[in-house]
């Protein structure tokens, strides 16, 4: 198929985007749902300011930022010996940035609700924190976990702004199905545009139906 | 003396400071009293490791545990709302604490059995009742093997059936397991019935040791199934519970027991013995009694002041018997 190229980049894209931000998110979200630091306000609204921004305010700065000749893009290259702009790296730290509330958010409800009740009934069995954290906390937030998971990738497949400042639209590089339905358009192909947009439709209603049935099953069987 | 639980510690809330010192012996079971909002739940929490701003010394039989956290105290928890853990089911739960803390299959063997947990092994803790999730909170607390336990108001919610059916499991617990406990209630019926002795706190501060409630001590001579027979004195009793020769039983007389001067004859008392008066000092509120061999200080009140006097005989009717093991040779010393 003529546009397999940017599906394949785009599940990559959210694949990998997905996997990392379990990684960091889980920790910011613990940390959120457990501090009572006077700065957490602060940091949730930082979590959180992908939600509101327009995507080309996120895209323009994470552009600055990422520019060789700015510290963090100029380590990048030192490290791996290419830019970040216009690249598959950069549009996947691009997307962390722009999905992190996706996944911080869910992760956070589910670890306010086991509560620190549980966590010291773990340790007073003799369970370490790391250990109480991954056999109490995490299973009992098991279903934030696959929520985050699954809105994460779901809102990167979707991303567009933000890769357009960042990535451009490069075929192979960084020309993902949103920013392919943008060409198609520009250029009269309807047809292209026609069956990704359709595609992108029927996924992202049956994710979110899925995530809600899951939700309404765990409120069910009282989990 | 290093056979105590001790402390000196200070911990302060927003508009609540709460500072205690005390040496606890480490056998049977110590009530820690008070009225709601009195500190002892904060007190419990502190001993536990749990209170991480608390100030102070806490030491267990010489070893210092200040600092170290509750993971590492050794200590059996049993938390006022039960809090198991309901993504595992209760042999699950059960084995969290004697797997991390390598608790020996036997002893937790020994710890379904003393409980009547066998039947509940494969059920989620969302179907047990109010009763049944206690009795597994206690055996998961038991199961890990615990050099001491604290106990929350363990019985706190559960109607008047449900604590009488619970409390035998806990005094059970404590002397069956050989595992000293410190036990956190407002319930006088409770600390009637399985308190050592009682270190009562108010407004965040201790007010004092108390002895045991009245009661009276015997040796377990002989058993049967669900049946002991109790050597009080002279008298040999058969009394419902589970037991082992050569157990110290006691036999709480409760708060519904009768002095009398004449023999009572038929009641139906459960259980009526021959007393006499040791001393009775006009307007003390007291009266020693000797019981059965044991001397006995019994709260002596009437309106008229008047005592029986010295040498008298007496009978002591008790309407219904609840006996409980005791841990080892619990001392009747106060304890302070």
């Amino acid at each position: 198929m003529a546009f397999s190229g940017p599906i394949w980049l785009t599940l990559q894209l959210a694949g990998l985007t997905t996997l990392i931000l379990l990684v960091i998110a889980t920790p910011i979200a613990w940390w959120l749902a457990n501090t009572r630091s006077r700065l957490k306000p602060a940091i949730e609204a930082l979590t959180a300011l992908p939600l509101v921004l327009p995507p080309t305010v996120l895209g323009f700065y994470l552009l600055i930022l990422m520019s060789p000749d700015r510290p963090l893009g100029g380590l990048w290259v030192r490290l791996t010996g290419e830019a970040l702009t216009f690249s598959f790296s950069g549009l996947v730290v691009a997307s962390l940035f722009y999905s992190m509330p996706f996944a911080v958010q869910p992760l956070q409800g589910a670890f306010q609700s086991v509560g620190r009740g549980m966590m010291e009934a773990a340790a007073t069995l003799g369970a370490s924190r790391w250990d109480a954290f991954r056999t109490v906390a995490l299973p009992l937030a098991r279903r934030g976990v696959l929520t985050a998971a699954v809105l994460s990738f779901a809102h990167t497949i979707g991303e567009f702004g933000v890769v357009l400042m960042v990535g451009g639209n490069i075929p192979g590089r960084t020309r993902v199905i949103s920013i392919e339905i943008y060409s198609a358009v520009e250029t009269l192909d309807y047809d292209t545009a026609h069956a990704l947009s359709a595609g992108l439709l029927v996924f992202s209603f049956v994710v979110l139906t899925a995530v809600y049935l899951m939700n309404q099953r765990a409120v069910r069987a009282g989990v | 003396m290093s056979d105590v639980l001790a402390f000196d510690i200070r911990v302060a809330f927003a508009g609540f400071a709460l500072e205690a010192a005390a040496e606890v012996p480490l056998s049977g079971i110590t009530a820690l009293s008070g009225p709601s909002g009195s500190g002892k739940t904060t007190l419990l929490r502190v001993i536990a490791g749990l209170e991480r701003h608390a100030r102070g010394r806490v030491t267990f039989a010489g070893q210092d545990w200040t600092g170290l956290p509750p993971a590492a105290r050794g200590i059996g928890y049993v938390f006022q709302d039960a809090r198991l853990f309901p993504h595992l089911n209760v042999a699950q739960n059960l084995e969290y604490g004697a797997r991390r803390r390598g608790t020996p299959r036997a002893q937790v063997g020994a710890v379904i059995e003393a409980l009547d947990l066998r039947p509940l092994l494969h059920r989620a803790p969302a179907t047990l009742s109010g009763g049944e999730a206690r009795r597994v909170a206690l055996g998961r607390a038991l199961a890990s093997g615990p050099r001491i336990l604290l106990m929350d108001e363990p019985l706190t919610g559960l109607d008047r059936a449900r604590k009488a059916d619970l409390m035998p499991y806990i005094a059970r617990a404590v002397a069956g397991f050989d595992v000293p406990a410190v036990y956190v209630t407002h319930s006088a019926g409770e600390i009637s019935y399985l308190a050592d002795r009682t270190l009562s706190i108010e407004a965040g501060r201790l007010t004092g040791w108390h002895p045991p409630a009245p009661r009276l001590l015997g040796r377990v001579v002989g058993t049967a199934p669900g049946q002991i027979d109790l050597a009080l004195g002279d008298l040999r009793l058969w009394l419902a519970g589970e037991g082992h020769a050569g157990e110290t039983w006691a036999i709480p007389l409760g708060q519904d027991y009768l002095l009398s001067f004449e023999r009572p004859g038929t009641s139906n008392a459960a259980l009526s013995l021959q007393a006499r008066v040791l001393q009775a000092v006009p307007g003390s509120g007291t009266c020693d009694v000797l019981i059965a061999g044991q001397h006995l200080s019994l709260p002596w009140h009437r309106s008229d002041g008047a005592v029986p006097d010295a040498g008298a005989p007496l009978w002591l009717s008790v309407p219904k018997i609840a006996a409980r093991p005791v841990q080892g040779e619990a001392d009747d010393s106060d304890g302070a």
